[in-house]
């Protein structure tokens, strides 16, 4: 098929799957209500920004006067090429429904295709406001050339970062296929990593803010002076413009040449993923898979648990997730909150270390017993209810095992790393204080989240994090922190000045701490009681 | 094991395919004339989809060629017009109504739009979908997907339509209708090559039969040829035979090994 052809139909291929996403983001209410808060969220900071924005366009006499322009012309093409190595390992890897279209054009196609409508993607989440940035810094300039020479600049640099990108994660894919292996171990490691950026960026945030890095330094070591030249080139014709180097000329032309050569390799990349082995569900897989998704003997609830039904019930939970970890993908937006923490402990004196360390521990254990299986009950287990819900078991039993087997999780890590942290020097007395607070704040977690989970089912299975799973809502994920985060941090604060006499027993002390009691217990067993309502008057409808 | 023959529609040699140790096709042959209806027999496992995926050149063989039309199925530029394949789970985008995706698909076949609409309403028509056709796919029943997905495969009338189970689990008034859709396509003088578990569909419908066991091709021929040597005796039925076949034990007394 001929080149023009296959342009063709991938523009028709990427027209297709940009509609698609747009409808996928505007198909459900809750969706729609999670793009609006977005939206008022970032909006309204962008919003805010626009005034230093055009104030900055009419003060700015030369490229050199924009603060650190060498360092993110440089960053800027690493930034999109790993954003597109990322989608391209998490979501256009493969195109939807590859029996139909594969079987239709030439794979240059649909590489095409979904590159750009990933291009198209990128442009809506982040053109948009660049645009807006871009426009009223052009307005304070007074140059409205400067929209135009910025789309002439930027776009082949998109499309070139974007190519490369795709060709990149394609053979990361490929290395994937090859050796499943380093996937899953890639995973723990991606997700230690991120843990570790956030950490070290909040470190990093906190020493460029004091003046400690050596930004100026740090600036001329990493700029990549062609770059830098190129991305200048979209000043020409506004009183910012640089003479014309030949460094630009000749970056311009690695990019027009660099990108249908990145098609080229990306296109040979996807055909060999695409078209070669890969054992289909309908038919046998290895004998060593086949092996290790085997088990021996029958289901045997172990002791204590063996004794009640809700025993059962929570061990085979605790078996499922060992067997299927992928649908716990969704634990990892603690990552994002790790933040405000990392900051803290980066922050905290030597003598403080260890009893943060135990608060942290008790608080993870807590996060744990409730996130892990109780933020989505009734989506987990409607595709079973046909079963579950016509046998004797009550379903406050089926709740119950639920809530079980979070705390079965999460307490021993909450009763366990404040312990271990007395090595740290957390006085004993207190490690044991916050070990008790946290395993029951891991049961008080389980309890309400099985409630916010029922009350806003997903049963939908969708791609998160490289794993397709019936993942909990991201509300729903929110609310229980944004409750449970706080109400466990109020507790163990409370320990803590409690265990080292910080606290004198007083009628109003007495009073705060029975009204958080009461609140605790209180909410906890309301959203217990009404999970086990809505298992009880589940319909399919 | 079937002559080679360079009219034939599709023409599959001696194709295996393993995936490590373990060998799902092992000396896969097939040679089937234009405008057959070429029933593909199997349980589950015996490497039925794997065969189709081989066959549309979605999948290389280990080892074996496969031409389809004359031409060499890795070259799927010149192959994309000839084939139309319908996996066993429709490939149907749920955020298009039925109308934008036989649209969409027309385009990437390149035909012509006044052709594509002309066609689309008469298939939409025939299979009673042009009350529907602007609803979004999302909201359809399987049956209503099954026939999109079956006109979507049809529309740039393939020379060799391949379908998987393509009536499994519809009503039978739909899956009549689909039924009878396969015996207009091969009378239009396209091959078919059906892949199903319901054998009354395959007597119904079918020219020739290949039953795949354990990798291989244990019984080919007419369906009356398959019972017969199956020795079911004169009144078995194909199931008789497709049970017989398909027995660990040699019960054959002729088969694409003679």
């Amino acid at each position: 098929m001929s080149l023009r052809r296959d342009v063709r139909h991938g523009l028709r291929i990427g027209r297709a799957e940009f509609v698609r996403s747009i409808r996928g983001y505007t198909s459900e209410t809750r969706r729609v209500v999670g793009l609006l808060l977005l939206l008022l969220f970032f909006g309204s900071s962008l919003l805010f920004s626009l005034p230093a924005v055009y104030v900055a366009g009419r003060s700015a006499q030369s490229v050199t006067e924009i603060p650190l322009f060498g360092l993110v012309a440089t960053a800027v093409p690493a930034v999109l090429t790993l954003l597109a190595t990322f989608r391209t390992l998490e979501r256009i890897g493969r195109v939807e429904h590859e029996s139909l279209v594969l079987t239709t054009v030439h794979p240059r196609a649909v590489v095409i295709g979904l590159i750009t409508a990933e291009i198209a993607r990128i442009a809506l989440w982040f053109g948009l406001p660049i645009a807006v940035v871009a426009a009223t810094f052009t307005a304070g300039l007074g140059a409205p050339s400067l929209l135009l020479t910025t789309t002439v600049v930027v776009v082949p640099l998109a499309c070139c970062t974007t190519v490369w990108g795709y060709a990149a994660g394609v053979a990361v894919l490929r290395g994937f296929k090859r050796l499943p292996g380093v996937r899953r171990v890639l995973k723990v490691v991606g997700f230690v990593a991120m843990a570790a950026f956030v950490l070290v960026s909040q470190a990093f945030g906190r020493l460029l803010g004091d003046g400690s890095l050596p930004v100026d330094t740090l600036a001329a070591t990493l700029t990549f002076g062609p770059l830098t030249d190129y991305l200048a080139l979209a000043f020409v014709g506004t009183p910012l413009a640089r003479p014309f180097s030949a460094a630009a000329v000749a970056t311009f032309a690695a990019i027009v040449a660099l990108t249908p050569l990145g098609l080229v390799v990306a296109t040979r990349q996807a055909s060999a993923l695409w078209f070669t082995d890969r054992a289909p569900g309908g038919d046998r897989g290895s004998a060593a898979s086949a092996k290790a998704d085997g088990s021996a003997g029958g289901f045997s609830t172990p002791k204590p648990l063996a004794g009640t039904n809700g025993g059962n019930v929570a061990w085979g939970l605790l078996v499922r997730g060992v067997r299927h970890p992928q649908q716990f993908t969704h634990l990892v937006m603690l990552v994002f909150f790790l933040g405000p923490l990392g900051t803290t402990i980066v922050q905290s004196s030597a003598d403080g270390l260890g009893p943060i360390l135990a608060a942290s521990g008790a608080g993870l254990g807590t996060y744990l017993a409730g996130a892990t299986f109780g933020l989505n009950p009734v989506g987990d287990d409607r595709p079973q209810f046909p079963m579950l819900l016509l046998t004797a078991t009550a379903p406050r039993t089926l709740v119950r095992g639920r809530v079980l087997a979070g705390v079965l999780l999460g307490a021993p890590v909450a009763a366990a790393l404040p312990l271990v942290t007395v090595a740290l020097g957390t006085s004993p007395l207190s490690a044991v204080g916050f070990a008790l607070v946290g395993v029951c704040m891991c049961l008080a977690a389980a309890a309400f989240s099985v409630g916010i989970g029922a009350a806003y089912p997903i049963y939908e299975e969708r791609e998160f994090w490289g794993a397709t799973t019936v993942v909990p809502s991201t509300l729903v994920l929110m609310a229980f922190m944004f409750v449970v985060g706080p109400g466990t941090v109020i507790g163990l604060v409370a320990t803590w000045f409690g265990v080292t006499g910080h606290l004198a027993p007083t009628p109003l002390l007495a009073a705060g701490v029975g009204l958080y009691l009461l609140v605790t217990v209180g909410v906890s067993y309301g959203s217990y009681r009404y999970a086990i309502r809505r298992y009880r008057t589940y319909t399919f409808d | 094991m079937p002559s080679t023959n360079a009219d034939a529609a599709v023409e599959a040699t001696d194709l295996r395919k393993a995936y490590g140790s373990e060998v799902a096709l092992d000396g896969v042959s097939l040679s089937i004339p234009s405008g057959t209806v070429y029933g593909f027999l199997g349980p589950n496992g015996a490497g039925k989809t794997t065969t189709m995926r081989i066959l549309t050149g979605l999948s290389q063989p280990t080892s074996g060629s496969v031409r389809i039309c004359g031409l060499d199925v890795s070259d799927r530029g010149k192959l994309a017009p000839h084939v139309g394949y319908l996996p066993e789970t429709p490939p149907l985008y749920d955020e298009f109504s039925a109308r934008e995706q036989l649209d969409y698909v027309a385009d990437l076949r390149d035909i012509p739009s006044e052709t594509a609409e002309a066609r689309i309403d008469d298939l939409l028509d025939t299979f009673g979908l042009v009350g529907d056709a602007n609803k979004r796919i999302g909201t359809y029943s399987k049956g209503m997907k099954q026939k999109t997905a079956f006109i979507q495969s049809v529309l740039h009338d393939p020379d060799v339509l391949f379908l998987d189970e393509p009536t499994s689990g519809l009503d039978p008034r739909a899956a009549r209708q689909i039924r009878t859709s396969i015996g207009d396509v091969a009378d239009s003088g396209a091959t078919v090559f059906l892949s199903t578990h319901i054998l009354p569909v395959v007597e119904a419908v079918a020219d020739e039969v290949g039953v795949l066991f354990d990798g291989r091709v244990v019984a080919e021929g007419t369906p009356d040829e398959v019972k017969s040597r199956a020795q079911t005796g004169g009144e078995g039925s194909l199931e008789d035979a497709f049970l017989a076949v398909t027995s660990d034990e040699p019960q054959l007394s002729g088969a694409t090994d003679e």
